[in-house]
């Protein structure tokens, strides 16, 4: 039961820095598969099936902006910030560093 | 076999998904699995099979699953619209089981009563008033799914820059409403009951108001609805009465309304009170006006000598019917007068005096 609870606390906690994180690597353009290597690399490993469905919405709220392209053999949809995202993400970047330190204070 | 299996995948999950976004998820998906299967090949130095596809799919999740996280929560009636829900439902539910127990309380008084005549018209009132109430039930929900739907596309849409946002929450609000401000559930809930029920009983089966010899014919025929249209009546009220009638039914129809928006509300507003006190005084104009017809009885002394045999108590008979309908009326505009008076003191001080508001 304990760590039923310790599991679902953490994946809330990773679920409200999913957003930030995927942000924050599409300062660059990415497809979908690089994007996930890419923040598994850094220690974050994402369900394919949350992070599609994610991009999406961000994309609908204006954040990200995509196209398709044909590399190699397929088509790829690559991911990118938009001219809003980038204006977002330095105001992101602040929220967070503010409640880093909030939590150190509390923890 | 392994293109056969993603296709397979690819299209359990796009059928799943609205017409709308299908292709375009679809083809998505498609390019991330024949990526993650190119570097599950190269990392194994094996080539793509059967066996790998099989895995990166288990692995990707069960289809239902996929295209759920695209559709986010979706309510056939949401959180939103659910205790308006609950309170409709509320309402017509009582309405019906009021109307089943009016009609099996005449068929129990008119027919000649044995244990088994009892328990079948009881049993044929209760399959009137599930039949009704599945019937409502269903119809409730089809409206309120439309109008979650109607929500959940208003609520898609992005927000548009420089659009005014939603009116804030103000938590003075709260110590606005006073006790005696506050709607009264049970009888506004009676009040919508009544009305309702007036407005079927007068409209479409005005024949009943009167007296029957039995209604034999009506419990046999198992549809009171249909059974009371077939039953002969010598009616009680005369043409000149109803024709206020719809003068009266206009009346019931916006008391009916504004019951519910009170009920939605929880608390009377400035706008509500004036709609009230306007009703009131409509129907004390109505009252009035029925006060100034000669004869809103149907039946006469001679008719009633004929039934009874006894022209005396005919008389008497007449003359207290007669008492009871003028009495009745002024009652209603005494009533409805106190209404308005008390309805006009509490605008008054909530509008004018504010500081009184809570104290009384």
């Amino acid at each position: 039961m304990t760590n039923e609870s310790l599991e679902n606390v953490t994946l809330e906690l990773r679920r409200g820095v999913i957003v930030l994180a995927v942000l924050s690597r599409l300062e660059q353009e990415q497809y979908g598969y690089s994007l996930i290597k890419n923040l598994a690399d850094n220690g974050l490993e994402i369900d394919q099936g949350t992070l599609y469905p994610l991009l999406r919405r961000l994309e609908g709220q204006g954040l990200l902006k995509s196209s398709w392209r044909v590399e190699t053999d397929r088509p790829r949809r690559y991911y990118l910030l938009s001219a809003e995202g980038r204006t977002l993400l330095p105001r992101l970047k602040e929220e967070w560093i503010g409640i880093v330190s909030m939590m150190e204070k509390m923890l | 076999m392994s293109t056969n299996l993603i296709d397979t995948y690819v299209y359990e999950v796009g059928r799943r998904l609205p017409r709308k976004m299908r292709s375009d998820i679809e083809a998505e998906i498609r390019s991330v699995l024949q990526d993650m299967l190119e570097e599950r090949s190269q990392k194994t130095g094996k080539p793509v099979d059967e066996e790998m596809t099989l895995e990166i799919l288990k692995n990707y999740g069960a289809p239902d699953k996929v295209a759920a996280n695209y559709l986010g929560d979706r309510y056939l009636v949401g959180p939103r619209l659910f205790p308006t829900f609950l309170l409709v439902l509320r309402i017509v539910l009582t309405v019906i089981g009021v109307l089943a127990a009016i009609g099996l309380g005449i068929a129990l008084y008119q027919t000649t009563l044995s244990p088994a005549n009892a328990l079948h018209t009881t049993l044929k009132a209760f399959g009137y008033f599930f039949t009704s109430a599945f019937t409502a039930l269903g119809n409730i929900v089809i409206i309120f799914a439309i109008l979650e739907w109607a929500l959940y596309r208003a609520g898609d849409k992005p927000e548009i820059q420089g659009q005014p946002k939603e009116k804030e929450w103000d938590p003075r609000s709260l110590t606005k409403v006073s006790s005696p401000n506050r709607v009264k559930m049970g009888e506004t809930i009676l009040e919508i009951v009544g009305s309702f029920v007036a407005i079927v009983l007068f409209n479409f089966y005005p024949q009943i108001i009167g007296f029957t010899p039995s209604l034999n014919g009506l419990v046999e025929s198992g549809n009171w609805a249909v059974g009371f249209s077939n039953l002969n009546f010598v009616p009680l009220f005369s043409e000149a009465f109803f024709r206020f009638m719809p003068y009266l039914t206009i009346v019931w129809v916006l008391t009916i309304l504004l019951d519910i928006v009170l009920l939605r509300l929880g608390y009377w507003k400035a706008w509500t009170r004036i709609a009230s006190i306007c009703l009131k005084i409509i129907s004390i104009i109505i009252a009035a006006g029925m006060l100034g017809v000669p004869s809103l009885l149907a039946v006469t002394t001679t008719s009633l000598t004929t039934a009874l045999g006894d022209a005396n108590a005919a008389r008497i008979l007449m003359n207290l019917l007669n008492q009871v309908v003028r009495i009745g009326l002024w009652i209603s505009i005494i009533g409805n007068g106190i209404e308005i008076i008390q309805a006009v003191t509490r605008l008054v001080k909530n509008n004018l005096i504010p500081q009184f508001a809570g104290r009384n």
